[in-house]
């Protein structure tokens, strides 16, 4: 397999181990600037580590991780800020701040990342969720949200800042299908408009077959089948083949 | 590990959170915006429990106190020994436990909330270090508000002293402050009333620690309020005695 | 957002309020922010007195005891520094006396100072001031009681002794006057004494010191009442009993001297053989009426601070000008003399409204004030002034209050200005009308009258 220049992330030979348990054992995956890549896998296998490690909100303890050109190890905080900058992360559960409204939610990563005028930021808030389709809630607490609702403030959150890269954390779970394929939407749009990188960990297989590009699958800490929805499909592994069947 | 080891590992991991969060205090960058939203959250809304609470507490104390006082022909006494206890003891302790109840509950709850939902590594992931953004204000909105409450509650207790002594004995509001503050010395006030910004800094970083450190998801909520309310009043309680004891060496006319 | 820092604000500032209001409370019972005034007196025991142990002065809290400098042989005493409030530092005067007392029965050791009498100065910052060591109250009552029969007896004496001797004062008042008056007219055995004017002149100054001394006794007779309301308040059986020694010294001082002043005049009006000698006799005579009057003015000024003699002194005319109606002060020669000088002012020229209705003194009325002491020269302090006031305005009380309080401004800036002796200055509420013969029958304002004799 080649690398192009156009990798956005990439993992070479990354471990990580809470105590006794290996949540990553030896993983090397790859993405290209664009692409969308969907982390499958059964509950517990490090498909979230592998985002925080994305983040820097952990360390792996072996192996390296470069993000845009970037190897994080390398980094200090600063430098780790510069690389945030260009990621944006959708938790599990949105993860909004319940003492923020849903406008200094957004306004939160514009002051502090930014340097943005009040009017700048203004603007760009009432942009972003008017492209969730949450224009009329900015001034609501998150609490006051529906569980899609969250789900699309906390995308709102993640998309402010124009990120390079997105991550997303389980973004369909807990939803009905037709909430879920909007959500599908508004990421696929990410990608075709801005030409964003995604990394989604996901259950939802029907998703995964609409907007994946490449597909990665762990399973108890191993990386099993990583590439194309077909090549994962007919993978040998029977966990691959099994999460991947419709 | 036995169960003395696993106290010890406690203590020794609740003083390095408090060291962090004393040397965090005093570097850059200060979040202002955070400190003033945790003094409305600390302050302000303890202010009906406190000032309801002392005004009770100081009606029940002059009628407790009162006939053993008259009996003595010390009626005299009565605003005096109200003054005395209150701002000496009775409203800082008092406060400080109130506070544990109502504000350390809540701290604990509600770090451990943002930490089972997500919502520090959120903060984490916009770079900004969430320890001095939701734990350091907290501690210093608690330090600072509780001196404060603490005078809510002496003056309080002083009315609800004063308004029960009035309906026994028709006494003035002159003569009630004349006599409360006559054997009221500079160290009986300004002492006991700063001792409580040390209750504020174990209520905030004790219920911080407990919040903070939850890995326990959902079910880490309801413990992490429950060990922050305990273990704060548990100290304040220990903490008080070696303050007087401070108070009473630092100001040695304040022992009798 | 701006709201809540709203709220924040309240709370702070709210919170601060208290503190600032509870150190204000705290403060103010022990003085921190008032003026202060250290005084020192001395007290061979302590009673327990301790430093931070209360000072009252005439029953009120004014302070602390600040420093106590223990003695270092047992001869000394321990020196004792206290701090008092400048507000109430106007009571303690020269003589006043510090004790130890006890609050009730058990209560806490603290010390009280006596507010002094009001003819003495205030006690200047730094001063020490008299003691009196600790009473048990079981001695005070024996005590008590003995002096008490003492003081009986001994006035029951004196009151005959003094009765005595000063109708001898006023016999050899009047002798002398007959000595002068004969000599004026050139009879009798000194008639050669017309030409010898300095004679003359001796003769004058000590017929003035007579009559200055008889005033002086009116004058300081006000002092009287502070004193007898002293003794009767605070029971000090010590001090009357000091008293008592004193009275009992110038009565017989008085009687012998009275003597000698009898033996004197009689010899100098005797036939005499040799004008010259008759001259000298005089001459040595009135030395000793001087020397004796002299005397007599101390030792007067000593009596009249005893209360046992106010009803003498006034039955026989010497009034204090506190115990005399504005009607008495009319008619008396001694105070309306055409020979004394008079100042007039009107109120205009003094007052200027002060706050509460009440008046003060302008500044143009100082000048003015200023001018009429000057036009008098040093003379203004040798002898008694009396201030009377007058006002026209409102009713008969109202008058005589203003009238009272004119004269006891103007009174009271003299005394602040000048170097007058207190005793020597009084004051008369006239509401509007002026004594006779002096071409005022009404008048709205002050007048100093200078008892000067020419």
């Amino acid at each position: 397999m080649t690398i192009s220049p156009n990798i956005a992330v990439q993992f070479k030979n990354v471990t990580k181990a809470f105590g006794e348990k290996r949540v990553l054992n030896d993983v090397s995956l790859h993405l290209e600037q664009g692409q969308v890549l969907c982390l499958l896998g059964r509950s517990g296998t490090g498909k979230s580590v592998t985002l925080k490690i994305i983040m820097a909100l952990m360390r792996p303890d072996s192996g390296e991780v470069w993000v845009d050109h970037e190897n994080l190890a390398g980094l200090s905080e600063r430098g780790l800020s510069a690389v945030r900058k260009k990621l944006g992360y959708l938790f599990q559960d949105a993860a909004l701040f319940d003492s923020l409204t849903l406008y200094e939610n957004l306004a939160l990563p514009l002051k502090r990342l930014t340097n943005k005028s009040k009017e700048e930021i203004d603007d760009k808030i009432h942009h972003v969720l008017l492209a969730v389709g949450l224009g009329s809630d900015s001034a609501k607490y998150p609490s006051a949200l529906s569980g899609g609702m969250r789900k699309r403030a906390g995308l709102a959150r993640a998309l402010v800042l124009d990120p390079k890269i997105l991550l997303a954390d389980e973004p369909s779970s807990g939803l009905d299908r037709i909430t879920a394929s909007e959500i599908d939407e508004l990421l696929l749009r990410c990608k075709e408009q801005h030409g964003t990188a995604l990394i989604v960990v996901t259950h939802d297989v029907h998703g995964t077959r609409r907007i994946a590009d490449r597909v990665a699958v762990l399973d108890r800490g191993d990386l099993v089948a990583f590439g194309s929805v077909e090549e994962v499909a007919q993978s040998e592994n029977d966990v691959a083949r099994r999460l991947i069947a419709e | 590990m036995s169960w003395s080891g696993r106290v010890f590992e406690s203590v020794g991991k609740v003083g390095a959170f408090s060291a962090r969060v004393l040397m965090d205090a005093f570097r850059p960058p200060f979040e202002i915006a955070q400190l003033s939203r945790q003094l409305a959250e600390v302050g302000n809304k303890s202010i009906a429990l406190i000032v309801v609470s002392g005004f009770a507490l100081g009606a029940v104390m002059t009628l407790h106190t009162r006939n053993t006082l008259v009996t003595f022909g010390a009626a005299a006494m009565i605003p005096a020994v109200q003054a005395v206890s209150f701002f000496v003891e009775i409203g800082p302790l008092v406060a400080g436990l109130l506070l544990a109840g109502r504000v350390g509950s809540g701290i604990g709850a509600v770090l451990a909330n943002m930490r089972a939902s997500e919502q520090i590594d959120a903060i984490e992931s916009l770079s900004i270090d969430s320890f001095k953004f939701l734990v350091v204000p907290r501690v210093l909105a608690c330090v600072i508000a509780l001196p404060l409450l603490t005078l809510f509650m002496d003056f309080a207790g002083l009315l609800g002293g004063f308004l029960s002594e009035a309906l026994a004995s028709r006494i003035s509001p002159e003569l009630y402050l004349n006599r409360a503050f006559e054997n009221l010395q500079w160290s009986n006030f300004i002492a006991p009333t700063l001792k409580t910004a040390v209750f504020g800094f174990i209520i905030g970083s004790v219920s911080s620690y407990f919040g903070f450190t939850t890995n326990k998801g959902a079910k880490g909520v309801g413990e992490a309020a429950t060990n922050s309310v305990v273990i704060a009043s548990l100290l304040i309680i220990v903490a008080d005695v070696l303050l007087i004891k401070c108070i009473f060496f630092l100001f040695p006319d304040t022992a009798i | 957002m701006p709201g809540r820092y709203l709220a924040v604000g309240i709370f702070i500032v709210a919170g601060l309020s208290l503190f600032v209001l509870g150190i204000f409370l705290v403060g103010n019972r022990h003085e921190a922010f008032s003026q202060h005034v250290l005084l020192y007196s001395d007290f061979t025991d302590l009673d327990g007195l301790t430093k931070g142990s209360k000072v009252r002065v005439a029953g009120m809290d004014a302070g602390q005891v600040t420093q106590i400098h223990v003695p270092d042989s047992p001869t000394s005493r321990f020196r004792v520094q206290m701090r008092i409030n400048e507000q109430l530092h106007g009571l303690v005067r020269t003589d006043s006396i510090v004790t130890i007392d006890t609050e009730g029965v058990v209560g806490e050791t603290f010390l009280s100072i006596h507010s002094g009498s009001p003819g003495s100065p205030i006690a200047p910052p730094d001063s020490i001031l008299q003691s009196k060591p600790p009473i048990a109250i079981s001695d005070l009552m024996t005590h008590g009681l003995g002096v008490m029969d003492d003081a009986d007896a001994t006035l029951k004496l004196l009151g005959g002794k003094l009765n005595t001797s000063l109708d001898g004062v006023n016999v050899a008042v009047q002798n002398a006057n007959d000595v002068l008056v004969g000599l004026k007219e050139g009879k009798g055995p000194a008639g050669m004494l017309l030409r010898d004017e300095k004679m003359a002149d001796q003769i004058r100054d000590t017929m003035t010191n007579v009559q200055s001394t008889t005033s002086s006794l009116k004058q300081a007779a006000s002092r009287m009442n502070g004193i007898v309301k002293d003794i009767q308040e605070r029971q000090l059986p010590e001090k009357i009993d000091g008293t008592m020694t004193q009275v009992r010294a110038a009565s017989t001082e008085a009687n012998s001297t009275m003597q000698l002043v009898h033996q004197s005049l009689n010899q100098a009006l005797g036939p005499d053989i040799d004008g010259v000698t008759a001259a000298q006799n005089i001459s040595e005579t009135l030395t000793n009426v001087n020397a004796a009057t002299g005397n007599m003015a101390e030792d007067t000024e000593a009596i009249k601070h005893n209360f046992f003699f106010k009803g003498f002194f006034s039955r026989r005319g010497y009034y204090s000008l506190s115990s005399i109606s504005p009607g008495q002060y009319r008619r008396n020669k001694l105070f309306v003399n055409a020979n004394g000088r008079r100042s007039w002012f009107t109120s205009d020229a003094l007052f200027q409204p002060g706050v509460h209705g009440t008046e003060e003194l302008s500044a143009g009325g100082r000048q003015t004030i200023d001018a009429a002491i000057a036009s008098y020269g040093d003379a203004v302090f040798q002898h008694p002034i009396i201030i009377e006031g007058y006002s026209d305005a409102g009713g008969p009380a109202d008058q005589l209050a203003r009238s009272y309080n004119r004269a006891f401004l103007v009174r009271t800036y003299l005394e602040a200005r000048f170097p007058f002796v207190a005793k020597n200055v009084g004051v008369m509420p006239l509401s509007s009308t002026p004594p006779p013969g002096l071409n005022h029958d009404h008048w709205s304002g002050v007048c100093i009258s200078v008892t000067e004799k020419k």
